[in-house]
């Protein structure tokens, strides 16, 4: 792809490749509070969840860092494995065992010369009936040429 | 009903230093947590980012159980995470020892749109490579409750 391809390809308003998680897994919440020697019951205790006056039902509730990794991954699949220069999320909704949610991204800036430019990026969580889940901003090193 | 924290008790978390340590990714570790994530693992022995959540934590000497009781949270149900800052210099990588370092760098009472009251406390972590580069920074924003859940 030449450089003025690309220039057209990456611009203000640019929606990144979306990536989607089919089915949020009760079980990698399990593995994933092992890893992070995480006490919170919310992540692997349905009936704990169903204690909470948010009508959640008898449902675990993913770790936010978790919910951010598919955007993680979105991303990486963009622009490569080390393309992430900074993330900032918030938590605005849980995000629940057996949901399909779905990483969204659009460049929001760019900024940078011919060597190495940046985007800046609005970067969302959603769940069809639900919502926006998590949302933040990243940015993002940008490979002309995406990332094969 | 649980008793609120002085509020004094909360602004004096600032400035509590963990007590700092090392932490390295094991190829184990980092291969489940990559898992966990739905991707698959990353080329070069490069660590998912994902991990900028809690070997910070741990590489510092503390825990998410530690910080809970810091901030003295009500239950372990009762903190919402309000945000989370990862400013990456260097990707991490299995297998290297890093250096971390981590404090409380702002903590306060507030009162959310419904009149609820919480204490918002923020954590900086720094990660610094062998030979002593700043590799990343996470800062982390929890919302303790109280009398909300």
């Amino acid at each position: 792809m030449s450089t003025r391809e690309a220039d057209t390809a990456y611009e203000v308003g640019y929606s990144i490749p979306e990536w989607v998680m089919e089915s949020v897994s009760a079980e990698r919440m399990r593995t994933m509070a092992a890893i992070l020697r995480d006490p919170n019951p919310l992540h692997w205790d349905r009936e704990a969840v169903d204690r909470l006056p948010l009508a959640l039902g008898k449902r675990t509730i993913n770790q936010g860092p978790l919910g951010l990794s598919y955007i993680i991954n979105m991303l990486h699949d963009w622009m490569g494995p080390e393309c992430i220069q900074r993330l900032v999320m918030t938590f605005p909704q849980v995000v629940l065992d057996g949901e399909r949610v779905i990483a969204k991204g659009r460049i929001t800036k760019l900024q940078g010369g011919n060597s190495q430019r940046l985007a800046e990026c609005d970067i969302w969580l959603e769940h069809a009936e639900r919502g926006v889940l998590l949302k933040g901003q990243a940015t993002v090193r940008i490979n002309e040429d995406g990332y094969q | 009903m649980h008793a609120i924290p002085a509020e004094e008790a909360t602004k004096a978390l600032v400035g509590h230093e963990f007590p700092g340590g090392s932490y390295k990714i094991a190829h184990w570790e980092n291969f489940l947590l990559t898992g966990c994530t739905g991707a698959e693992p990353l080329p070069n022995g490069l660590a998912h980012p994902v991990a900028l959540f809690h070997v910070p934590i741990m590489g510092a000497g503390t825990s998410i159980a530690e910080m809970f009781e810091l901030g003295q949270a009500e239950s372990q149900l009762s903190i919402i995470p309000e945000s989370y800052d990862w400013e990456i210099f260097q990707s991490l990588k299995e297998e290297v020892e890093y250096d971390i370092s981590g404090a409380v760098v702002a903590a306060e009472r507030r009162t959310n749109a419904q009149g609820q009251t919480y204490d918002w406390v923020q954590f900086c972590f720094d990660v610094r490579s062998p030979e002593g580069t700043l590799s990343a920074r996470s800062t982390i924003t929890w919302q303790y409750t109280r009398n909300m859940l």
